[in-house]
């Protein structure tokens, strides 16, 4: 009786062990409220040239604007696997430059491939391609759009007389015209930040009655004002897949130079021969 | 009966011209955004008129001058009339072209500052040369012995009227090349296009000019006679010409399987305004060489002149608008909405009244030339025009 009550005790006893051990911590882990700031600290991510394209791309940038000006290249490669097409890019640049109704500079084009149920999506954003054979300086008869020595193609909005044959004549559709049109227009007031002056080619711009640029061609100019002040395009700031990469081609060791040479790119509309600045990494 | 004609003309000009006024008064005010053209199809109606007439101002010309070289009937003695009927188109083409500009005021920069590997400056200088010539040659045409001579007294006349000829085929010829150049619109860029616009140039303009010259001389010549028969002539084959031209270019596009132009010729002929074509291009033109074929009398006759005149202005939006209306860049259209950002264009009311009142002004120009220079050649050779 004896035996069989210890063999019995014995037998609680371990199931008590067994199921103590599972619910309660192991002994090495240490518990309590006070113990709490003894379990140790995620490691921030450091912020350096390595851990964010960005702070890279922006000390390259400094660099490139050391340059004379003849000397720098902009360039922008997109990495179309990384974007995933949330238009952040498109309302950055539009908040940016003060864009009105109908004017658009960097829009994000959707393309399906493959046939149904195989198929695909893939965005690419579009800015001015800034050719190196642009045929929007070609046909302008006013020299109000010119080619810059570090590769942007600049309209002189005080020059333009919106004929919009540069826009035809732009091949990637980059060019739009400003009507003159107001987001809160029939309302019973405009909105201040409508009246916003843009701050383009390195002017301040009120667009108020038919003054430039009302009237006048506009279109993506890598944002000039920013690179001068030593900031990224809006677009590469803002991209959340950090899918843009910008910088100097000239210079051979910078991160826009080194996609630049990755296998997988391709430039759009190639075959019109306007040279583009702008590459897709497909 | 012509009087009864005159007033009732007279009438309808009013009408247009005041209606075309309110509708220009608005577009100063309200700059662009009553026009109905965006940012993809950046050219309407407005650019069609200005191609139209040039190409009217060409034609006049050119058939005039040839009348005048090879002394038909009718045709040196009334050279004046061509000179006015030309300049007056080139000035309405240009008035139609600087309403359709976004910084109008500025345009004389293309005088002082242009770049002449624009073809739109080019352009722009060549209707400068063009008019001063025209004007210089009215001018010597006053100094002729008799108004049947082929010389003036100094004999410069002959060669300006050469170079005021090459001008009146060069520009139609050009405005073709104009949108031939442009490589982002395979529509565009045929090498056929600078011909047919200056066919249509003879054409429209041998329209007009019969036009004129049924309101001026109908007393003083036969139906069957010079200048009519020339440019009934004239008309006729142009009018062959071009259908010809275009079925070439068209059935061309649909045999070739991979064509990049063939949407942009499907949507001339099967598109939301297939009538433009059936109706307003081919419809035009078939009643036209009915009446200028078988009319025996002015009204008939002037009657397929004017609407040659007026349905040809269908060719040029036929060239125009589709070039434009499609994307290159696939896609585009659905990337970002706005009404400016559409490949499709339809004229707005706006549009279409200052279409008229442009229309209204040319018809103001010729008839107001030639009544002003007339008292003026009366004064210089004691004869009218
Ligand atoms: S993308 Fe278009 S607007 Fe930009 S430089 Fe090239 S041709 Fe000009
Ligand atoms: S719209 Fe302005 S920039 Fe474009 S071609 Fe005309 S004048 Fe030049």
């Amino acid at each position: 009786m004896r035996t069989a009550g210890v063999v019995g005790g014995g037998v609680a006893a371990s199931v008590a062990a067994v199921t103590a051990s599972r619910l309660s911590p192991p002994p090495e882990v240490p518990t309590g409220k006070e113990t709490i700031r003894d379990i140790p600290e995620f490691k921030t991510v450091e912020i350096n040239e390595k851990s964010d394209i960005l702070i890279r791309m922006q000390a390259e940038l400094k660099k490139a604007l050391a340059k004379p000006v003849e000397e720098r290249r902009w360039m922008m490669v997109i990495d179309t696997r990384k974007c995933v097409g949330c238009h952040a890019c498109t309302v950055a640049c539009i908040a940016e430059n003060k864009l009105p109704p109908g004017v658009v500079y960097r829009p994000v084009v959707q393309e399906e491939i493959g046939e149904y149920p195989n198929t695909q999506l893939r965005f690419f954003p579009r800015p001015c391609m800034q050719c190196e054979e642009p045929s929007c300086v070609a046909v302008c008869p006013v020299n109000a759009t010119w080619k810059r020595p570090d590769g942007i193609t600049q309209i002189d909005y005080d020059k333009c007389i919106g004929c919009r044959y540069c826009i035809s004549a732009c091949p990637y559709g980059a060019r739009t015209s400003d009507f003159g049109e107001y987001y809160t227009e029939d309302t019973p007031e405009l909105q201040p930040y409508e009246l916003l002056s843009s701050n383009e080619y390195g002017k301040s711009w009120n667009r108020e009655g038919h003054n430039s640029p009302i009237g006048n061609a506009r279109k993506c100019h890598f944002c000039l004002h920013r690179l001068n002040e030593g900031e990224l395009p809006m677009c590469v700031s803002t991209c959340v897949g950090r899918a843009n990469y910008f910088g100097d081609a000239n210079d051979p060791d910078s991160l826009v130079a080194e996609m630049a040479r990755q296998h997988n790119q391709v430039k759009l509309l190639e075959e019109k021969g306007t040279k583009p600045s702008v590459i897709y990494l497909i | 009966m012509l009087e009864r004609t005159y007033k009732n003309l007279s009438k309808i000009w009013m009408v247009v011209f005041s209606i075309g006024l309110v509708a220009l008064i608005m577009k100063f005010i309200t700059g662009e955004r009553l026009a109905g053209y965006g940012s993809y199809v950046p050219w309407g109606l407005w650019v069609a008129l200005y191609f139209h007439f040039v190409g009217i101002a060409g034609g006049v010309f050119a058939l005039g001058t040839l009348g005048y070289i090879f002394n038909l009937t009718g045709f040196r003695e009334n050279f004046r009339v061509v000179i006015i009927v030309s300049v007056a188109s080139v000035i309405t083409g240009l008035f139609a072209i600087w309403l359709d500009l976004g910084q109008p005021f500025r345009f004389t920069r293309i005088l002082y500052a242009p770049n002449f590997g624009s073809m739109m400056a080019f352009n722009a200088w060549m209707y400068t040369f063009f008019i001063i010539t025209a004007g210089v040659i009215f001018y010597l045409t006053l100094n002729k012995a008799k108004q049947t001579d082929f010389h003036d007294k100094k004999r410069w006349v002959l060669p300006l009227m050469s170079l005021g000829f090459l001008f009146s085929i060069a520009f139609p010829s050009q405005s073709g090349a104009f949108f031939g150049v442009v490589d982002a619109k395979p529509f565009w860029s045929s090498p056929l296009l600078p011909i047919l616009f200056l066919v249509s140039a003879i054409t429209s303009g041998g329209a007009v000019l019969l036009l004129v010259y049924t309101f001026l001389h109908y007393e003083e010549f036969d139906l069957t006679h010079q200048p009519f028969k020339m440019l009934r002539y004239t008309i006729i084959g142009g009018i062959i010409f071009y259908f010809v031209a275009e079925f070439a270019e068209y059935s061309l596009v649909f045999w070739s399987p991979n064509s990049h132009i063939r949407e942009a010729v499907e949507l001339i002929l099967f598109g939301p305004f297939w009538w433009v074509f059936w109706f307003v291009h081919l419809g035009g033109a078939l009643v036209a060489l009915y009446l200028l074929l078988k009319g025996k009398t002015y009204q008939t006759v002037g009657t397929g002149a004017f609407i040659v005149a007026v349905t040809f202005v269908s060719a040029r939006l036929n060239i125009l608008i589709p070039g434009q209306a499609v994307a290159e860049l696939k896609g585009l259209k659905e990337a970002f909405y706005h009404e400016r950002l559409r490949f499709d264009y339809s004229a707005t009311l706006n549009e279409y009244l200052i279409a008229l009142f442009i229309g209204a002004f040319g018809v103001a120009l010729v008839y107001f030339g030639i009544k002003f220079l007339s008292q003026f050649t009366k004064k210089k050779l004691g004869t009218e025009l």
